[in-house]
């Protein structure tokens, strides 16, 4: 990949990130808990978007970005607000910004004229959208009243005195604006590279320009940090540009400067006027005002002598063009006039900073998967190395078997370390469901509310990525088949808008995700009938509730009675269960007719280690995953029970649960294994129903890396993923789950056929 | 000055009363260059200080800002900094920052 190829890449991945960002900040003000801060945020991000697009030349996206900017803008100064039809567009537009992003970086096309609605939305609202327009001849005196009362807000007093220009002609020509800029670059302007030179250059490449230096902050050398940033440019520029040509040339540097930009319409100054006759003037009225300065700098002198060197350098003018004149002619700046320029910079940069995040890098996946591989083999060695050190006979207390234990810790902290590089929140796959529920529910008529819990909850990175989408058809069956249509809603007495509820949290080493609605819940005869319809159950099969409910699982199941745009794709339910359990997850569903249904999945936290629980079966080593492993017991003959088809229970504290023997559900062995010989696992499955597992020893209790049997193999049912143990030896995983299911079907079968 | 001693400038110590130095300043006054330029600058405090701009093609903010302070902490320790031989670059650069070149030069000392 060639570099620009690879920078924009990197722009678009950043994109991604704002538009989460754009879309949490204006759901976060529509629900009216922004504050200023959330506003910026916004702003800033489509700022962000809208240079990197610009750097790329990508117009469509610059045009879009700079229309919704503008909106932002004035939301930001507070001349719109933030009113809910306001944000209703303005997330459309965030919407719409999303796709143009995503379009540019598939290059595919879209149709334009959306964008041009939406623009024409959003300019709806500007209160000034005529000053947008750019064209420097519209200026009128209306627009030069708008122009005033909006500077009003973003003015702020700089060096140059109003009575400056008070003598200066007017021409009645209208065309050439006169601006006065205040730019102070920030220590980051130059530490990213950029070069306040080359900006000031580009300014006076916009038309006639006078820069005044302003080095009242400068201390003395001692104390000046070489890389920081302490002076303050007053560029009086005259052109016919507008103010955001102006402002452009400031785009990339725009939160690494301080940078007011002020239009002098009171003055404007015309074709005619005379840069140098302006210098001249200006210098006239600088040295007039020499004597104050003089006893100004007396006073700050006298006074508590401020660190920074007060004695200043004399402006020079400077004329953007032609005349060398400019260079020699001196005058001398007035830092009591300068002070009111600076408002509290201190303060401000301080500020600045504490909003700034911790430092933070990219790197590419690849490595961190490397990384993890390797710290993977690692405790694969170290588990080699302790076993070696166990036969060689040492003492426990030996200096080498001590110092494995040190090994250990430090590789597992290692380890959990490295994970941690590549935990995520879950927010990011959250942050786009507001999105799919608004469209979902704008296309099904209904009207939602989308709830979400625990965003910040920590998961592999692998995981993330793969949960977007069964995350996203289980939202989309939600509103579409859960949620029932406001009317509907209203004569059952529910609120006419539905609410599905997006949650996430931690239970026991693993992820659980559940999505809930609060709709009719599943139509269980309904359910039934379409399952015997389409063949996937004998006409009178007698199923529990649950059982019902998890036929909507079944491949080649639909309940919609009309396939819909958004669920009947083809994809149902067997997907989301597939892709889930490929993750080594679960998913459960519950249901209340009328109250609604909630789907729970529940994911591991990584797919990298697992702790496990290393058992012996006929002869192999096994491990069972720690998490589903409630207890451990030695069954007693009195305890088990055996009825028809050869299934099995354990009385477990008056509690009756099933046997099951992995060794012969593995197809291990053909018969059933003495219990009284083995070692019964309570295990604990996804819908919190209680099995015992007979295996025939424990040998103890270690963290595996898992390595996929998929990737390398192909999928075995039961089977949830391989490792290698310190003997070097593989030992499969156990699918605790796939398990307890399969021996249910068997045993179910078992009964069928005594009962037939 | 009480502490000069013979070492750099022999012949010029032996012209005037005063020992003054030179400080070459590089072509490119970057980012990069404004740690170094600093540092020399400092090293010379004490003395007078004749900044070589000849070389100078491209000044940028912080060198400018080096140069400006010492300029400032020179006039305060009332003894004379002039820059000397500015390439054209060099003008130009300062006029693009709003700085003219005397605003850098003790005018005496050139004299």
């Amino acid at each position: 990949m060639d570099a620009m190829a690879a920078i924009k890449q990197t722009f678009f991945q950043e994109c991604e990130e704002q538009l989460a960002e754009l879309e949490s900040g204006l759901t976060a003000i529509l629900e009216g808990d922004g504050d200023a801060e959330t506003v910026n945020a916004v702003f800033r991000a489509v700022h962000s978007i809208k240079g990197g697009a610009g750097a790329f030349s990508l117009d469509d996206l610059v045009r879009f970005a700079h229309i919704f900017e503008t909106a932002l803008d004035h939301l930001r100064a507070g001349r719109l607000a933030p009113s809910p039809d306001l944000l209703k567009v303005m997330l459309r537009a965030s919407d719409a910004l999303a796709d143009l992003v995503r379009a540019t970086r598939d290059e595919t096309n879209l149709e334009p004229q959306r964008f041009a609605a939406l623009a024409a939305e959003l300019r709806a609202f500007d209160p000034a959208s005529m000053q947008q327009t750019g064209a420097a001849a519209i200026v009128k005196e209306t627009d030069g009243a708008a122009d005033c009362a909006d500077d009003e807000i973003v003015f702020r007093p700089i060096l140059m005195d109003e009575s400056m220009f008070d003598e200066m002609d007017a021409p009645p020509a209208a065309a050439p604006r006169l601006f006065r800029i205040r730019f102070r670059p920030k220590p980051a302007l130059y530490a990213k590279a950029n070069e306040a030179a080359l900006l000031l250059r580009e300014v006076s490449n916009l038309g006639e320009c006078s820069i005044v230096c302003d080095s009242s902050e400068l201390p003395f050398l001692p104390d000046l940090d070489p890389e920081g940033a302490c002076l303050t440019f007053l560029i009086t520029l005259s052109t016919e540009c507008d103010e955001s040509s102006v402002r452009e040339i400031f785009e990339f540097v725009e939160w690494d400067c301080d940078l007011d930009i002020a239009e002098e319409t009171d003055e404007p100054a015309g074709d005619g006027v005379d840069i140098s006759a302006l210098v001249e003037r200006l210098q006239a009225s600088v040295e007039a005002e020499r004597a104050a300065l003089e006893e100004a700098n007396a006073r700050s002198a006298a006074g508590a002598t401020p660190p920074s060197a007060r004695q200043n350098f004399s402006p020079a003018q400077v004329e953007g063009s032609d005349t060398g004149d400019g260079v020699g002619s001196i005058g001398k700046s007035d830092p009591a006039k300068s002070d009111p320029v600076k408002i509290d910079p201190g303060k401000s940069d301080l500020a600045a900073k504490g909003d700034q995040p911790g430092p933070s890098i990219r790197v590419d996946l690849e490595r961190v998967d490397r990384l993890i591989n390797l710290v993977g083999e690692l405790v694969i060695n170290q588990a080699m190395l302790a076993q070696r050190v166990l036969e060689e006979g040492l003492a426990r207390a030996s200096g080498v078997a001590t110092g494995l234990d040190e090994l250990e810790q430090l590789t597992r902290e290692i380890q959990d370390s490295v994970m941690a590089i590549r935990a995520q929140p879950v927010k990011s796959v959250f942050q786009r469901m507001p999105r799919l529920v608004r469209e979902v529910a704008a296309m099904t008529g209904k009207a939602v509310r989308l709830v979400t819990d625990g965003e910040n909850t920590e998961v592999d990175k692998t995981v993330i990525e793969r949960i977007a989408d069964p995350l996203t058809h289980m939202i989309r069956n939600a509103i579409d088949h859960g949620l029932e249509t406001p009317d509907v809603r209203v004569r059952a007495g529910k609120a006419e808008e539905g609410v599905v509820h997006l949650s996430a949290l931690h239970r026991s080493g693993r992820i659980v995700i559940e999505v809930s609605d609060d709709g009719a819940g599943i139509d269980r005869p309904r359910v039934k009938a379409i399952a015997a319809d389409k063949g996937l159950i004998a006409p009178d099969a007698a199923l529990s509730d649950d059982e019902i409910d998890n036929l909507i699982f079944l491949p080649g199941f639909s309940t919609a009675a009309a396939i819909s745009d958004i669920s009947g794709r083809g994809v149902g339910m067997d997907v989301v269960r597939r892709s889930i359990q490929a993750l080594g997850g679960r998913i459960s569903i519950q249901s209340r007719p009328g109250r609604g249904s909630t789907f729970t999945m529940s994911l591991p936290l990584t797919l990298a280690v697992l702790d496990g629980m290393v058992v012996t079966v006929g002869g192999q080593t096994l491990v069972v995953p720690l998490t589903a492993i409630v207890e451990t017991l030695q069954p007693k003959v009195a305890d088990v029970h055996e009825f028809g088809g050869g299934a099995r229970v354990i009385a477990i504290r008056d509690q009756f649960t099933p046997l099951i023997d992995v060794g012969r559900e593995l197809g291990y062995r053909a018969d059933n294994a003495d219990p009284l010989a083995g070692v019964a696992l309570l295990v604990e499955t996804e819908g919190g129903a209680r099995n015992a597992m007979l295996v025939d020893a424990i040998l103890g209790q270690r963290q595996v890396v898992i390595k996929s049997l998929e990737a390398n193999y192909q999928h075995v049912p039961g089977i949830a993923a391989a490792t290698i143990l310190g003997d070097g030896r593989v030992a499969l995983i156990l699918d605790v789950d796939a398990i307890v299911a399969s021996s249910r079907a068997d045993s179910d079968a078992h009964l069928l056929a005594a009962a037939g | 000055m009480p502490q000069a001693q013979d070492d750099s400038a022999p012949s010029k110590a032996a012209h005037e009363p005063r020992r003054a130095r030179i400080v070459e300043l590089p072509a490119v006054l970057d980012l990069k260059a404004a740690s170094p330029l600093v540092a020399e600058l400092l090293a010379c405090r004490g003395d007078e200080l004749l900044v070589d701009a000849s070389r100078v093609e491209r000044l940028g903010g912080q060198c400018l800002q080096a140069l400006m302070s010492a300029a400032i902490t020179w006039k305060a320790d009332e003894l004379p900094l002039a820059i000397v031989d500015a390439s054209q670059e060099f003008v130009d650069g300062l006029r693009r920052f709003g700085v003219a070149l005397e605003d850098l030069t003790d005018q005496e000392f050139t004299k």
